[in-house]
């Protein structure tokens, strides 16, 4: 099961990002997708203990706490300092990208981004990483991401 | 392009009505926050922060029509996101006709949605010729001048941290000499929304907040540390002063200056001298811009005055949470009488009970369910209902195009914002309201210099009010202009063939001021770009009563007219006649009920096949409604006749029985039965019976086509071609 | 080997019978003496039939509206709609009548009046002949015919609802 946190003040488009990530076979791929969606800097530092995740997607402009102070936040932080972590964002300046990624965002996606790009993004970020919390324990195999 | 509209193919419709939902909340945000803008700019004042918003509000409708596949929409928040990063960065000025761009923004980006869901055609060329004239605006920079910012002390990552937009609000309050402050605060997760407001509140008279950097490890799970950054020129006691609380420390972010005086002295100098030329050439950039584009919007305003609709595309509402939180406490009440009822039938199965006792506690039992269900549905009905000043706030966009356009300036005094009434009458109640304050602006209110020769104040008032009386709410659309003549109505009426000389010799003034509703009228010969289109107040009329409603007009000559809309509450309860016909119920709504008498048979007779019955001397024709619907007639003694009265026609329904009046919930019948002619809806009468409820009107129209209205009792003459 | 014991042998049927496939859920009902059969999932609810309040000049195949929990519900009379033979005039509903409630999309539903409710089947992808089977054209209505191997020769008439909810 991996966990998935979105950061994103507008609703639909979370709501198009929570319809990506769990439809039926990209979440199949990946042993089910939880996502929980945040609407602000305030909500993503609320849900962040209840991690690990295995993923976050963030918005960049946002009120009072901007995407890059989340990031900047979230990299300090004990348990997501390499949680792979995708900008999405409709930028005009890239100023405002070239610090997320300076900050440790891996990727990036512009808006307006298709389904088929979000996928392909996110299933790359997810196959390079393990599920959290199923690290292998000593003199166990590691399990493959798609238990039941 | 996001192919086939992103949200289709995943989650499919219900994703894309989410999209609706929040673009039109953005567009109508976005109104408001033009309309504060437009007030800020006639006191002398620009907003930063309303600026600001409305940036955001244009950012994310970019992204979201972006990603939902509403190109038009996107490229024309794109233009739009230039010009107002332009205005938020400095680089431009607010001025009057740039916001003129962004209120025709505003009314394009309804109809594009209104376009996407079906309901018009995509304003296409319109928006050509904004993108036009927007891009004509947007200036690039001449150089933001950055220095100064050494001078604090601010920790240099600070800068990998901040957007391009706060890092500019920064260095703008920084040019401006103003103080840094860093406020640390620590909030508990349960109260952070609350205690945030609070301090928002009450810094915000003390100065700007620029950012908020979450601060601590966050190892904390149930606190959030923030360091807040803020520029102002109170002193850190007087901050302190105004956020006092506990878990907040303010300090003032340090200036380096040189120890010794003179040092000192200089750096200040240089502080004020750099600001001064980077002023300058963003003065001089922005008085560029207003020249260029006065040509399109004049030639643009015409054709944006075309058929235009203020309904909103989306059907949700937002809903108080107290309003709900009642009808769950009904829902439990009801949940205890549902125990109750277990127990009961429990023990009547084990004939345990007397059955006389089963029986009286059935009946309590059954009134304490009908009670609750009754505040449930009452409950429910509530929740439809939303404050007319959504529809005011779209009017008052109205109100300054039309002023606009005609160059008539008009004060709009809105009250009564806060009444509710059902939210499907609020939406069906904005066209009709915006005819009607395009008529008072067009022909009503007079220019500058007449009102000024008859000693009135040079500009013309408005008013918009609403409150509600009993179970209806009343609106009154109120001005201050010339009033209407009854001499030229009556004149006019004569002319267009709806009454003739005679007819209206004999009219009370009231009556008279009442032709205007009627179709055709008009007191112009010529038409006026924005009112003349055929949309008479006689559409405006059929709308409302549609609705249930009946408007009425009152006028003084040169004083003013005010119109008054009295509208039933919600559409969903009406009352009702109700009448039995060949041995079924069916409901007659008494708003279109005139009288019911008792069929009288010698009064009756044929003509042209068609049954006449004489009342008070005049000619009533009268429908048999069993035959009408096909149903097997009741050979009772005695009928009735319902007298249904629809505009100037008048229809006498006969019926077997009149069973009473009441009160009901209208529900509508299913698509399935959308073919059927003559019923309005349906109703449950209590005991699971359905009862049909006539769309009167329509049978009124099915029964008297035009073809015969030569035997209605009082018609008007004949109209001209 | 001693005979297998009766559980192995219920055991392997039923693997077998898992094995071959997966199964859909029907609800049978019983109209003008045919058995016909819905997908179970079409079926929101079962009603006994409430009072049914005719709608005068609508489609002879709409019976009326009855109300459901304050919500109008059309029925339709399926005898009608497929050309059956009418119920003798005058025979009160028979207390085995019911409604099935299905979803027609966008929050409404519409009531089908049948004779008699019967049982659900689980029908495999083998037990199922296409429409075409029966030969000719057939109503677009009739999504197939079902042959439940424990049947006892039970031949379902498997209707597809989406003809009857577009145009009832």
């Amino acid at each position: 099961m991996r966990r998935v946190l979105v950061v994103e003040d507008s609703v639909s488009a979370r709501a198009f990002v929570r319809a990506v990530l769990e439809a039926p076979e990209f979440a199949a791929r990946h042993g089910g997708v939880t996502v929980l969606e945040a609407s602000c800097g305030f909500d993503a530092m609320r849900l962040l203990p209840r991690g690990p995740y295995d993923l976050i997607v963030t918005d960049i402009n946002m009120a009072d706490i901007n995407g890059l102070e989340l990031i900047h936040f979230i990299r300090k932080s004990a348990h997501h300092a390499t949680t792979p972590l995708v900008i999405i964002s409709s930028l005009r300046g890239e100023q405002d990208v070239d610090r997320g990624i300076a900050l440790g965002a891996n990727a990036y996606l512009g808006k307006p981004f298709t389904a088929e790009q979000l996928r392909e993004t996110c299933e790359r970020l997810l196959g390079e990483s393990p599920p959290s919390g199923l690290a292998a324990r000593p003199g166990e195999p590691a399990k493959s991401g798609s238990g039941s | 392009m996001a192919e086939g509209g992103g949200g289709r193919g995943d989650g499919g419709d219900k994703v894309r009505d989410e999209f609706f939902s929040e673009a039109q909340e953005l567009v109508d945000g976005l109104g408001r926050d033009l309309l504060a803008l437009d007030d800020a700019l006639k006191h002398g004042r620009t907003d930063v922060e309303l600026v600001n918003d409305v940036f955001r509000a244009v950012h994310t409708l970019k992204g979201l029509s972006a990603l939902f596949g509403v190109t038009r929409m996107a490229g024309l928040s794109h233009e739009l996101e230039e010009v107002l990063d332009d205005l938020r960065l400095g680089r431009l000025e607010v001025t009057a006709t740039l916001l003129d761009l962004l209120f025709r923004a505003v009314a394009l980006y309804s109809r594009i949605l209104a376009a996407e869901k079906g309901d018009g055609e995509e304003p296409s060329a319109e928006i050509e010729q904004l993108l036009l004239a927007l891009g004509q605006t947007s200036q690039r920079p001449t150089g933001r001048g950055g220095g100064g910012v050494a001078q604090y002390d601010l920790d240099p990552a600070l800068f990998g941290v901040l957007t391009e937009y706060e890092e500019h609000r920064l260095r703008s309050s920084i040019q401006q000499g103003l103080s840094l402050f860093r406020i640390r605060v620590r909030f508990s997760l349960a109260t952070i929304d609350s205690a945030l407001d609070e301090l928002k509140a009450s810094a915000r008279p003390h100065g700007e907040i620029i950012t908020y950097l979450p601060s601590g490890s966050g190892a904390d799970v149930d606190t959030i540390e923030l360091e807040i950054l803020m520029a102002g020129r109170a002193t850190v006691d007087v901050l302190r002063g105004a956020i006092a609380a506990p878990n907040v420390a303010i300090e003032e972010v340090r200036r380096r200056t040189a120890s010794s005086s003179q040092p000192a002295g200089r750096p200040a100098e240089q502080l004020v001298s750099q600001a001064a030329p980077p002023l300058a050439t963003s003065g001089a950039a922005s008085s560029a811009p207003p020249a260029a584009p006065r040509q399109p919007p004049a030639v643009a305003t015409r054709a944006d005055a075309a058929e235009m609709s203020l309904r909103s595309v989306s059907q949700t509402v937002r809903v108080d949470i107290r309003k709900l939180d009642r009808l769950m406490t009904i829902v439990g009440e009801l949940a205890i009488v549902k125990t109750a009822i277990t127990r009961l039938s429990e023990r009547a199965r084990a004939r345990a009970a007397d059955p006389r006792e089963l029986a009286m506690e059935l009946q309590r039992l059954n009134r304490s369910f009908d009670r609750h269900l009754a505040q449930m549905q009452g409950g429910i009905l509530e929740v439809r209902m939303v404050p007319l000043g959504q529809v005011f706030d779209k009017l008052a966009r109205i109100v300054r195009q039309i002023s606009r356009d005609l160059g008539k300036e008009v004060n709009l005094v809105v009250t009564g914002a806060d009444t509710e009434i059902d939210k499907l009458i609020v939406e069906e109640l904005s066209d009709p309201l915006m005819h009607m304050i395009r008529n008072a602006i067009d022909h009503a209110i007079e220019g500058r210099a007449e009102r000024l020769r008859v000693g009135k104040p040079p500009v013309g008032t408005l008013a918009l009010n609403a409150f509600q009386k009993g179970n209806h709410v009343v609106i009154g659309v109120e001005d201050d202009g010339a009033g209407m003549d009854p001499k030229g109505i009556v004149a006019a009426a004569i002319r267009r063939g709806i009454v003739t000389a005679q007819e209206a010799a004999e009219l009370s003034p009231r009556d008279v001021l009442a032709l205007v509703f009627m179709p055709g009228f008009t007191t112009r010969d010529v038409a006026t770009d924005t009112s003349g289109r055929g949309v008479g107040l006689d559409v405006v009329k059929t709308n409302i009563a549609k609705l249930g409603g009946v408007v009425d007009i009152a006028s003084d000559v040169g004083i003013g007219t005010k119109i008054t809309v009295t509208l039933p509450i919600t559409l969903a309860i009406i009352n009702v006649l109700l009448v039995e016909i060949a041995g079924r119920l069916f409901a007659v709504p008494l708003a279109s009920v005139d009288e019911a008498i008792q069929l009288d048979a010698s009064q009756l007779r044929a003509v042209d096949s068609r049954e006449v019955m004489t009342v008070r001397g005049a000619s009533l024709p009268i429908c048999r409604l069993d035959r009408l619907f096909g149903l097997a007639p009741s050979h009772g003694a005695r009928k009735y006749v319902v007298i249904a009265q629809v505009g100037t026609r008048r229809l006498g329904f006969v019926v077997d029985e009149i069973v009473g009046q009441r009160d009901i919930v209208i529900k509508a019948l299913g698509q399935s039965l959308k073919g059927v002619r003559g019923f309005a809806g349906a109703t449950e009468l209590g005991d699971q019976r359905v009862a049909l409820v006539l769309d009167v009107a329509a049978l009124v129209e099915e029964v008297l086509s035009p073809g015969e209205a030569r035997f209605l009792g009082w018609q008007p003459a004949a109209r001209g071609a | 080997m001693a005979a297998p014991s009766k559980a192995r042998t219920e055991k392997r049927a039923a693997r077998r019978a898992g094995e071959m496939g997966s199964r859909t859920e029907y609800l049978a009902f019983l109209l003008a003496g045919e058995n016909y059969a819905v997908r179970i999932g079409h079926v929101a609810e079962i009603l006994r039939p409430p009072p049914i309040t005719e709608v005068p000049r609508s489609s002879p195949t709409v019976l009326g509206v009855i109300s459901v929990r304050g919500r109008l519900v059309t029925v339709v009379d399926l005898r009608r709609r497929f050309r059956l033979p009418e119920a003798p005039l005058n025979t009160p509903m028979d207390r085995r009548a019911r409604i099935l409630l299905a979803d027609v999309g966008r929050g409404e539903q519409i009531g089908l009046l049948v004779d008699e409710v019967q049982q659900v089947w689980r029908l495999a992808v083998e037990e199922i002949e296409p429409a075409n089977a029966l030969g000719g054209e057939q109503p677009a209505y009739i999504a197939g015919i079902g042959r439940p191997a424990a049947g006892d020769g039970t031949v379902l008439i498997l209707l597809d609802l989406d003809p009857i909810l577009e145009s009832p």
